[in-house]
């Protein structure tokens, strides 16, 4: 009973994935300067990648015919869930850094800028 | 806009009927659902601890068919794949004469802080998958190979988000990396060279490369240590070609790793001079 409503949930995650991997598709190919579509790629990695792997390691975990395998690949998934969670952060951070400081992108209708600020530009 | 859609219908419907071919067609001829002969005699041979068949003569006692295949049945034919690379990298070191160390003079600063320590979380685990794959090569997937090219990944992180100044403040100097590929290639060729050191002192006949007793030579590299599995030569010469091939893309990356000027300036070609 309890398993069950492990893998439910476990699927539910993965449905909410997919539907957040569509969402940033057509972000990627809708938003309109270079930082908006980056957004847009994080969300799907994050919301598209990250929480599917949580919801599939909870669906290995509920898998009790698999014996105690089901905790290598749960694990396995939650390990790659956590790097996911750092390397996407850490890289689109790089990314939109070293395009604003070689200056390649510029938003058009641009609020605020502090980083430009800082630097005294 | 419309030659965009053309090009979509033409991506999709090749797709389809290049499945439709595929599938039902049957155009790659008949898809056998049966191991074929070479795979079944492989798989039943590689790994064999049965001591009573004549069968025994021809297993390389590891469970993993690969690595058996690439360091046991065609293991010259990997010794030459790695004096290969070995040259690729003795051309890189000729090119780049005279650069020993790289003189941290000017400070690199680096990415943000950010970056720099998810690189430091990042590392340590990479590492331990490097040497697990290594360890693990006759076990599993993977193999000396693979694990120096998971290891040499360190060195491309290194050098992009610390900067090429990094290793200096290491202490991983090229001489040293070039010491270490040196001491993989030595035991690669200890190894090697081993069964034939054995058969001219206790007189019996050896193999080059020899894992398993043959027919006609006795000699066996130990199977087990600690009750553990090591597959004789394979766990050895794995490790060797980890710490050969690991530390030449670490020679390699080092020196691209350099600034051009520098370079033209230690060479005395170009506009340094």
């Amino acid at each position: 009973m309890i398993e069950d409503i492990i893998m439910y949930i476990g699927l539910g995650i993965v449905v909410v994935g997919s539907i957040v991997n569509l969402i940033g598709a057509i972000g990627i190919y809708r938003f309109r300067n270079f930082y908006l579509r980056l957004h847009a790629a994080t969300v799907s990695t994050i919301g598209g990648v990250f929480y599917p792997l949580i919801g599939l390691a909870l669906v290995a975990f509920s898998l009790a015919e698999l014996g105690e395998w089901r905790f290598f690949m749960g694990g396995s998934l939650l390990v790659s869930a956590f790097l996911l969670l750092m390397l996407a952060a850490a890289g689109s951070h790089a990314l939109a850094r070293a395009t604003h400081r070689a200056s390649i992108s510029r938003p058009v209708p641009a609020v605020a800028d502090h980083l430009a600020e800082d630097r005294g530009g | 806009m419309r030659r965009s859609y053309i090009v979509l219908i033409s991506l999709i419907s090749v797709i389809f009927v290049l499945a439709y071919l595929t599938t039902y067609m049957g155009i790659l001829g008949p898809i056998s659902s049966d191991t074929r002969y070479l795979a079944k005699l492989f798989l039943a041979l590689t790994y064999n601890p049965d001591t009573s068949t004549s069968l025994r003569y021809l297993t390389a006692m590891s469970p993993e068919a690969v690595t058996a295949i690439v360091w046991d049945y065609r293991g010259i034919d990997t010794f030459y794949e790695t004096t290969v690379f070995f040259m690729a990298i003795v051309s890189a070191l000729t090119i780049y004469r005279g650069i020993t160390n790289i003189e941290s003079k000017t400070q690199g600063s680096g990415l943000s802080i950010i970056v720099r320590v998810v690189t430091k979380l990042l590392i340590p685990m990479n590492i331990a998958i490097a040497v697990s794959i290594a360890v693990h090569g006759h076990l599993t997937p993977g193999g000396g190979f693979q694990a120096g090219a998971a290891l040499a990944v360190i060195s491309v992180l290194l050098a992009v988000v610390f900067s090429g100044y990094s290793f200096g403040k290491l202490g991983m100097g090229i001489s040293k990396a070039v010491a270490l590929r040196s001491m993989g290639l030595l035991g690669i060729a200890t190894v090697t060279l081993l069964p034939l050191i054995y058969g001219i002192v206790a007189g019996v006949q050896t193999y080059l490369m020899q894992n398993y007793m043959k027919v006609d030579s006795p000699f066996t590299f130990p199977i087990y240590a600690w009750g553990q599995l090591i597959s004789g030569t394979l766990i050895w010469l794995n490790l060797a070609e980890f710490l050969a091939v690991s530390f030449g893309f670490f020679v390699i990356f080092m020196l691209l790793s350099l600034r051009e000027e520098t370079v033209k300036k230690y060479l005395g070609v170009g506009d340094g001079h």
